[in-house]
C-alpha cells in the first residue's frame, strides 16, 4: 500500500469514527476527505473484494437489500451501502467502515448510481453487474434513458469479464452487444400467442435494431415484458430465471413462482417482484439454492425500501415515495390491490431533490383511483395546485376531495380521516417534511433511514 | 336539448413523443370538452400510419427524446402534405418542444446533426453548446394580455419566421432562444411552445381557446358565446 493510500485511509476512517461517535451520521464526508487525499483510493480499498454492482433507475435500494439477505444464507459478512449513498464518495465511505475480515475473500454488494458505475470500475473490476431497469427519472437532472444507459455501459466496458445479470424484460438491456457473460430474468407467466402494444405514454418502445415499434406477448408494466419486433425478428432473449406464476398480491405482500420454486416477499408491487427476481438471480449466480433464497425472503427482516408503515393515532398509514411516472404507476397499481376502504393523500413538492419539473404527474394513471374504495382524498404540498387539478381531471369526486397545502395540517387531519387505512404518496422533500413532523409527534423515530 | 358536438384529436406520434407528460394536454381538452358537453375523441397517429387532415379538428404533437425524434423526423415527411393541408384549413395544432421544432425547417440535435423538419412553418432551430434552458417560465401574450406559466427544458434555440408571432413575450425565463424575448410561436391556429408537456394543464385558458376555435371551424353556423363566457380553473 502506498503511503498516500495509507494516509487517506487513516484520515477517512478517523473522520468516519468521529462523525459516527459524536455526530450520529456522515455517509459522504469521510469519502470526500479520503478521495481528496488519494483520488485512486477505491483501487486500494476494493482490491480484496468480490464486488456486485446494482444499478438502474428504480429498485436499486430494495434489490441491494434483498440480495444481501439472500447472500447471507452462505456468506457471513457482506459489505453493503444500505442507506442508498450510491455516489463515489458514499462507496468510499462504505469500504472505510468495513471491519477487517482476513479469513477469506469478502463480498461487497453495492448500490451504485447510474453515472457513478464508471467511477467505480475505473479502479475495481466487479464480478457482476445487476441492471434493474432504465426509466425516465427527473430528466431535469439525468437526461434521456439512452444517455443514462450509455453511462452504465461505459462503466461495464471497463470490466468485460463481469457477468451481467439483467432484467430480460427490458428491451434496452438487449440493445448493445457486450462481450460479458449474461444472465437474464423475467416473466414467463403468459400465452405466447398474444400480440399487443404498450400504452401511448410509455418510453423506450422502439426496436433497437430496426427502429419500428415493438410488440409484446405480455406486458408486466411500462415497457417491460415479452417483447418482439414483427419487422426484423428482434426479441426478448432466452431467460435463465423465469417467473412462471403470480400468486396472491396485496399492497404488503407478493407470492410468485420462479424456476418452480414458490417465493414470497413481505412487500407489494410488481416492480418489487422484479427486484426479488434480481436478488434471486444474484443468489443463484453465487451458489445459493432456490430453496435457500425462499427462506431468505421469508426471514422477516425489515428491508429499507421506499415505503413504510406508520401508526398514527390508530390509523394504518403507509407512506410511499414517488418520483417518476413509472414508479408512480406501479404504486397506483399496488394500492389497487387494497380490499378495505382507505384514504388517499397526494403530496407534491418541486424542489431540486423532488425534480423541479412536475409534468410527470400527467403520465400517472390517477384515473384508476376512481375504481378503488377511497373514501377521502387530500392533496397538498408546495405544488398542491398541480396535483389537485390532476385529480380533478382524473374525475375524482369533489365532495370527497380536500385541498390542504400545509403538510403539518395534513398530519393533524390524519386521525380524523373516515378510514382506518391511509395511503400517502409523496415526493422526496414532502416525505422528509412529513417524516420530521411524524417524528416530532412521536409516531416514528427521526431521520430518513 | 342542446346539440351534441364532437371533436377529434390526432395525437401525433403519441407513443414516441410524450417525454414530459404531453398526454396531459389531451386529458385537459377532454376535461373541458366534457364541461362544454362536447364528445372529445383522441387517437394516436404513429409510424407508418396515415394522418388525414379531414378526419381531425385538433392535433397535439409532443416532445420526444433525441433518438425517437430522429425516427419521427423521417416518418413525418410522409405526412407533410396532409399536415400542411390541416394547418391551411385552420385546423388547431398544439406543438411542444420537439413537435415545435419538427414543424419548422430544421433543427440541430445534441450530436450536432442537422435534422430536417417539414417546413410547414418558417422557424428553424440551432443548438447551444453545453447549456440548456431549464426552469420555470412566465410569458405574456401581447394580443390577449394573458399570462402563461410553464416549465422549460431545452437545448435547442429557435428563431421564428416573419409570419409567426410569439405565443408570449418572456417575463421570466429564457424562451425560444434567450435573446429576443419571444416564447413559442403562433401561426394561423397553430400554437407552438417550449413549455414542457402539459402546457394546457397549467394554462387552462389556452385549452378553452383551442376548443372554441375547433368548434367554430367544425360548426361554423353555431353560436358558442356561452362557452366563451365559461370560467376556467386556476391550476397554477
Amino acid at each position: 500500500m502506498s503511503l498516500r493510500s495509507e494516509l487517506a485511509t487513516f484520515a477517512g476512517k478517523s473522520s468516519y469514527w468521529f462523525l459516527h461517535t459524536f455526530m450520529h451520521g456522515g455517509s459522504s464526508l469521510p469519502g470526500k476527505i479520503t478521495t481528496a487525499i488519494d483520488p485512486e483510493i477505491l483501487k486500494h480499498l476494493g482490491k480484496n473484494y468480490d464486488v456486485v454492482v446494482i444499478t438502474g433507475t428504480n429498485g436499486k435500494t430494495l434489490t441491494t437489500a434483498l440480495t444481501v439477505q439472500v447472500l447471507k444464507q452462505k456468506y457471513e459478512n457482506v459489505l453493503t451501502n444500505p442507506s442508498g449513498s450510491n455516489m463515489e464518495q458514499g462507496l468510499v465511505t462504505t469500504f472505510l467502515k468495513a471491519k477487517n475480515n482476513k479469513s477469506k475473500r469478502p463480498l461487497a454488494v453495492l448500490e451504485v448510481d447510474e453515472a457513478n458505475v464508471i467511477k467505480l470500475t475505473k479502479y475495481i473490476k466487479p464480478i457482476a453487474f445487476v441492471c434493474t431497469n432504465i426509466f425516465r427519472d427527473q430528466m431535469d437532472r439525468y437526461g434521456e434513458i439512452y444517455t443514462t444507459y450509455k453511462k452504465i455501459i461505459d462503466g461495464i466496458k471497463l470490466a468485460p469479464k463481469a457477468t451481467i445479470i439483467a432484467n430480460g424484460d427490458a428491451p434496452i438491456f438487449n440493445s448493445v452487444d457486450l462481450p460479458n457473460p449474461k444472465i437474464y430474468y423475467g416473466f414467463k407467466n403468459h400465452d405466447d400467442e398474444n400480440d399487443i402494444k404498450a400504452e401511448p405514454n410509455t418510453d423506450g418502445i422502439l426496436c433497437p435494431k430496426c427502429q419500428n415499434i415493438l410488440h409484446y406477448r405480455y406486458i408486466s408494466y411500462a415497457n417491460l415484458g415479452n417483447y418482439f419486433c414483427p419487422h426484423c425478428g428482434f426479441k426478448r432473449p432466452v431467460l435463465n430465471h423465469e417467473l412462471t406464476k403470480l400468486g396472491q398480491l396485496t399492497p404488503n405482500s407478493s407470492q410468485f413462482i420462479v424456476d418452480g420454486q414458490e417465493l414470497s416477499i413481505g412487500i407489494g408491487g410488481v416492480y418489487n417482484i422484479y427486484n426479488a427476481l434480481a436478488a434471486y438471480s444474484v443468489g443463484r449466480f453465487l451458489g445459493i439454492e432456490a430453496k435457500e433464497a425462499a427462506t431468505a425472503f421469508q426471514s422477516n427482516e425489515r428491508v429499507f425500501g421506499r415505503q413504510e408503515q406508520i401508526n398514527v393515532e390508530g390509523k394504518d398509514v403507509t407512506l410511499i415515495l414517488v418520483k417518476n411516472p413509472v414508479g408512480l404507476n406501479q404504486v397506483i397499481d399496488m394500492i389497487s390491490k387494497e380490499q378495505e376502504d382507505f384514504s388517499f393523500i397526494g403530496l407534491l413538492n418541486a424542489n431540486y431533490a423532488d425534480g423541479i419539473d412536475t409534468s410527470w404527474i400527467w403520465d400517472g394513471e390517477f384515473e384508476r383511483l376512481n375504481q378503488m374504495p377511497i373514501k377521502k382524498f387530500i392533496t397538498g404540498g408546495e405544488r398542491y395546485r398541480d396535483i389537485t387539478f390532476r385529480l380533478k381531471v382524473a374525475g375524482v369526486d369533489e365532495k370527497l376531495h380536500e385541498v390542504e397545502p400545509d403538510l403539518e395540517k395534513v398530519v393533524k387531519d390524519i386521525p380524523n380521516l373516515p378510514t382506518k387505512k391511509v395511503y400517502i404518496l409523496a415526493t422526496y422533500t414532502a416525505m422528509l417534511q412529513l417524516r420530521k413532523d411524524f417524528a416530532e409527534k412521536g409516531y416514528i423515530k427521526g431521520g430518513m433511514e | 336539448m342542446a346539440k351534441k358536438y364532437t371533436l377529434n384529436i390526432a395525437h401525433l406520434y403519441g407513443d414516441l413523443m410524450n417525454t414530459y407528460g404531453d398526454l396531459g394536454n389531451i386529458l385537459v381538452l377532454k376535461y373541458y370538452g366534457k364541461k362544454m358537453g362536447i364528445d372529445v375523441q383522441s387517437n394516436v397517429v404513429s409510424l407508418d400510419e396515415d394522418f388525414k387532415a379531414a378526419d381531425y379538428d385538433i392535433a397535439v404533437f409532443g416532445g420526444g427524446q433525441d433518438f425517437e425524434q430522429t425516427i419521427v423526423s423521417k416518418d413525418i415527411q410522409t405526412k407533410k402534405d396532409e399536415i400542411k393541408k390541416f394547418i391551411d384549413s385552420n385546423g388547431c395544432l398544439l406543438a411542444i418542444c420537439g413537435g415545435f421544432q419538427l414543424l419548422g425547417k430544421y433543427y440541430i440535435d445534441a450530436k450536432g446533426d442537422k435534422i430536417p423538419g417539414i417546413g410547414v412553418m418558417d422557424h428553424y432551430t440551432e443548438q447551444q453548446h453545453d447549456n440548456r434552458f431549464i426552469g420555470d417560465i412566465l410569458i405574456k401574450n401581447e394580443e390577449t394580455g394573458e399570462q402563461y406559466h410553464g416549465f422549460e427544458n431545452h437545448q435547442g434555440v429557435t428563431y421564428t419566421g416573419s409570419d409567426e408571432r410569439p405565443l408570449g413575450d418572456v417575463e421570466q425565463g429564457y424562451g425560444n432562444n434567450g435573446k429576443d424575448k419571444a416564447e413559442g410561436a403562433i401561426y394561423k391556429n397553430v400554437y407552438c411552445t417550449y413549455f414542457h408537456g402539459p402546457i394546457l394543464a397549467r394554462n387552462n385558458i389556452i385549452a378553452k381557446h383551442i376548443l372554441i376555435k375547433a368548434l367554430k371551424r367544425r360548426y361554423p353556423n353555431d353560436d358558442f358565446s356561452q362557452f366563451e363566457k365559461m370560467k376556467v380553473e386556476k391550476a397554477y
